[in-house]
């Protein structure tokens, strides 16, 4: 029986072996390479995507786990590129090399989707299994305060 | 330096861009472009940049050198656009691949602006005089009436405007003035402004490509583990599990390369999907003989470049006498510092596409060296490097280690030996375990004083295992000129004495960003603030004292923006008023010169117990003229991350010779709960450019140091302060 994942509101079939994981399902599969690869192992949030709106780690995640879910990558983030979060990450000029700011994002868009106003803090819990090498944490912070502020004014 | 205009020779046909409008090539003096034809050889010329302007006002400008997120393909063509008065709007940036009319592209030493930044502004220049010379020739006046602002030339007589676009292919017939006139810096557009990076908007929906993203018709995808040991070779294989996973194709065994950058030898397994290759190379049976560095030891090498650095070692450099200086001291102190292998873990592991063909050889790479590719897979080809192309993708973080291109000669060994395009992604694992890590070391230092605290008297062990000894193995201990940081340091002794202590290699050395400076400045601003504390002075004054005491004719320039950008992140962090500080917090300064840039750093700090809290840091840098006022800011909040990582936890560990430490889990870089308050003070300067990707890492790491002992009364020797017991 053909399985299939809802990718960004499309649907694909499973045509791999299920226990690949999300991310290469997007990446060689699909050819969606905003998802970047980074350790293997959950450990970095550079293959961060969302499960029906929830931040996972696609690096770990069997594509076969998710039948019928609704996966959002960072390309499917927003129609034009303009999540509030994407707004504030071009404001702030926060990426350097840009490589772990998918996973970023996404997690972050994650965060706000549950929690509207972060504090300081709860910023850094959320966002500390990401890793950026570069070091742009301060904007990162900064990025994620003003999309929250913005997403208030808007509600 | 010479300006050719290349239009008229359709320069662009061979570089698969539409031609018709205006080129500007900008050269140094140099004969390829000649042989190859392209240019008659009066003009002979190797191109280093150039701009594109098509008949519709659209403007490419490229880049040569390499991108890594240091925002260099931002900072260059903006200088291009600014003095061309194009309107940055109009400007597309692209990425050179690697051709020598692109001028070096090897993107290392913090040398690009400082390298670039005239040639890049006189490419603009002399676009500029050839549009005005174009608008002047259609309206019958002298150039004189005319002048160019936001893509357009005007016409101060009667202000009739036509558009940049409209005078390219007029202007392309212009002759190239034979020396352009540069603005004057309060005219600038674009330069020391905060321009956005021009790729920010891919970056943020993903689209932004990188040598891992590439993606080829019949692309076949590679895993591959290394022999663990360098030096080491392959002993068994048994294929047969691997091969039955469902998608591989083949198994290839790739011979060490025993060239500077070459594969350390590894066996790769090639699948329909990057998953499957990883996970079959699991299911490979591999033994290595793994030769005779199979006794490193981290642990017990450090304790013997102690030892190495705690007696006399070769003599690298002398001044004075300091034998009768440390007779006549009225104290004396010394102190050994260390630090251990670092490894680069850009976000990006090594990847790269190559497609070897019967009469072609095509790359795809994130890379700082697209000349070293063509050089290494030439050499292995036996094929002319001018004949394999390197595309040059962005890329995702390199820090150094990009610049050596092992991962791009694996992948050029397994395309040609199974004739498909292949891209070769390295695990996080094999990226950690087989790198070229920054030197472990040893410093001891001894100083003497006399009465007023001043010191007589300096004696430099350094014990590294040098970078030279990629290109020459048998290297015993550092060159001189590894040492030269040391033998020339700013701070003013009489009696001065450097020494290297032995030091040979046991697995690859490279560069990391910062390189040297990281061990030279975390001893240096160390040992000055421990030199202070034992005078019972003020660490800022001693220090200033150290550099007054500089009498060399040739570094009093150094000397005084060394101390002027001293005072500066003393000023701006609370280091007048630290005595009101509670008395678990305290601030360290620090100060280094490296890559031709000065940098200081405040670093506030709380401690309690063995937690170390950094709260602020002031991080102020005298780099000459910024170019992007807004990237040089981001560069040193990085370098200070980067800068806190090796001082509090990174540290890569070797065992009977193979790197112990696999991922994120036992190479802790730092994270988001981690970061301090960062404020970076730039002053504005008028001198010429210097370096700024590297210079901040140094400071941050004896700041740290000095901050903790103000803090706590521990002092910090060894590199990291914390590390990870793996």
């Amino acid at each position: 029986m053909k399985q299939s994942i809802i990718i960004n509101g499309k649907e694909h079939e499973i045509d791999v072996d299920g226990d690949m994981p999300l991310l290469w399902f997007l990446r060689d599969r699909l050819e969606f390479t905003g998802t970047k690869f980074g350790c293997g192992s959950g450990l970095c949030g550079a293959c961060t995507v969302h499960v029906n709106g929830q931040a996972i780690r696609s690096c770990v995640t069997p594509v076969s786990s998710l039948v019928d879910q609704k996966i959002t990558t960072i390309e499917g983030l927003s129609e034009n590129g303009d999540h509030p979060l994407q707004q504030a990450w071009l404001n702030n000029n926060v990426p350097q090399c840009g490589y772990c700011q998918a996973g970023q994002i996404m997690n972050a868009a994650s965060l706000l989707a549950v929690n509207a106003a972060p504090t300081d803090d709860e910023i850094d819990t959320a966002m500390q299994g990401n890793i950026c090498r570069c070091g742009t944490y301060q904007r990162i912070k900064k990025a994620i305060s003003e999309a929250a502020d913005t997403l208030a004014k808007e509600a | 330096m010479s300006i050719s205009n290349v239009s008229r020779r359709n320069f662009l046909k061979g570089a698969g861009v539409a031609t018709g409008g205006l080129v500007i090539a900008v050269a140094l003096p140099a004969n390829a472009l000649a042989e190859k034809g392209i240019l008659p050889e009066s003009s002979a010329s190797t191109l280093n940049a150039f701009i594109h302007l098509e008949e519709n006002g659209d403007t490419v400008i490229y880049c040569g050198r390499c991108e890594m997120g240091q925002g260099i393909s931002t900072a260059l063509p903006s200088a291009v656009a600014d003095e061309m008065e194009a309107d940055w709007q109009r400007v597309t940036v692209k990425q050179g691949d690697a051709d020598e009319k692109f001028g070096p592209q090897a993107t290392g030493g913090s040398a690009s602006i400082r390298v670039m930044y005239q040639p890049m502004r006189e490419a603009g220049a002399t676009a500029k005089a050839m549009l005005i010379a174009a608008a002047a020739k259609v309206w019958k006046t002298s150039a004189d009436n005319c002048f160019a602002q936001s893509h357009f030339v005007i016409n101060k007589i009667n202000q009739q405007k036509l558009g940049f676009g409209e005078l390219a292919s007029i202007a392309a017939n212009m002759p190239i003035p034979e020396k352009p006139v540069l603005k004057k810096k309060s005219d600038f557009n674009y330069i020391g402004k905060k321009l956005p990076r021009h790729d920010q908007g891919a970056v943020v929906v993903g689209k932004r490509t990188y040598g891992v993203d590439t993606k080829l018709p019949g692309l076949k995808y590679a895993a591959i583990v290394h022999c663990p040991v360098l030096g080491g070779s392959l002993k068994s294989l048994d294929k047969t599990e691997a091969m039955k996973v469902k998608g591989v194709s083949d198994v290839i065994e790739i011979p060490r390369f025993d060239i500077p950058f070459g594969s350390i030898g590894g066996i790769a397994v090639v699948a329909d999907n990057s998953w499957t290759a990883q996970q079959a190379v699991k299911k490979l049976k591999v033994e290595w003989n793994l030769g005779e560095n199979a006794v490193y030891n981290t642990k017990e090498y450090k304790q013997q470049l102690v030892a190495n650095v705690e007696k006399p070692a070769t003599l690298a450099a002398e001044r004075g006498d300091l034998e009768t200086a440390f007779k006549t001291a009225k104290s004396k102190i010394s102190a050994t510092y260390t630090g251990g292998h670092l490894s680069h873990a850009p976000m990006e592991p090594n990847a790269s596409v190559v497609w070897v063909q019967k009469d072609s050889c095509e790359v795809w790479a994130s890379t700082q060296s697209p000349a070293d590719i063509q050089k290494v897979l030439g050499q292995y080809l036996k094929r002319e490097p001018k004949d394999i192309v390197v595309h040059v993708a962005m890329a995702g973080g390199a820090f150094g280690r990009k610049f050596k291109c092992d991962y791009v000669h694996e992948a050029a060994v397994i395309s040609e030996k199974t004739g498909v395009p292949i891209q070769l992604i390295w695990s996080r694992e094999e990226d950690m375990r087989t790198g070229y890590y920054h030197s472990i070391s040893a410093q001891h230092i001894e100083a003497s004083m006399d009465e007023n605290g001043k010191v007589t008297g300096w004696l430099h062990r350094a014990a590294f295992p040098s970078i030279t000894s990629l290109f020459n193995p048998s290297l015993e201990r550092a060159t001189d000129r590894n040492l030269a940081d040391v033998t020339n340091h700013l701070f003013g002794v009489e009696n001065f004495r450097v020494e290297s202590g032995d030091a040979k290699a046991h697995t690859r050395i490279g560069w990391y960003r910062a390189v040297y400076a990281i061990f030279y400045g975390f001893a240096f601003s160390t040992f000055a603030d421990e030199l202070a504390h034992k005078a019972g002075k003020d660490s800022l004054s001693f220090v200033n004292q150290l550099f007054d005491n500089n009498k060399n004719e040739e570094q009093q320039e150094q000397v005084k923006r060394a101390k002027e950008i001293l005072a500066v992140a003393a000023n701006k962090s609370d280091w007048h008023n630290r005595a009101k500080l509670p008395k678990n917090q305290g601030i360290g300064l620090a100060v280094h010169y490296s890559f031709q840039s000065y940098v200081a750093m405040a670093v506030h700090v709380e401690v309690n117990g063995d937690d170390i809290k950094v709260l602020n840091v002031d991080c102020a840098i005298d780099c000459g003229q910024v170019l992007n006022l807004d990237g040089a800011t981001a560069q040193m909040e990085g370098a200070v991350v980067m800068g806190m990582s090796l001082a509090l936890s990174t540290e890569i560990t070797f065992k009977n010779g193979a790197v112990v430490n696999s991922n994120f889990h036992d190479y802790q870089v730092m994270r988001i709960t981690d970061m301090p308050n960062v404020r970076v003070h730039i002053p504005d300067s008028d001198e010429n450019p210097t370096g700024l990707g590297e210079p901040g890492v140094a400071p941050f790491a004896p700041a740290l140091s000095n901050a903790i002992f103000a803090a706590s009364g521990k002092r910090y020797r060894d590199l990291p302060f914390k590390p990870l017991s793996v």
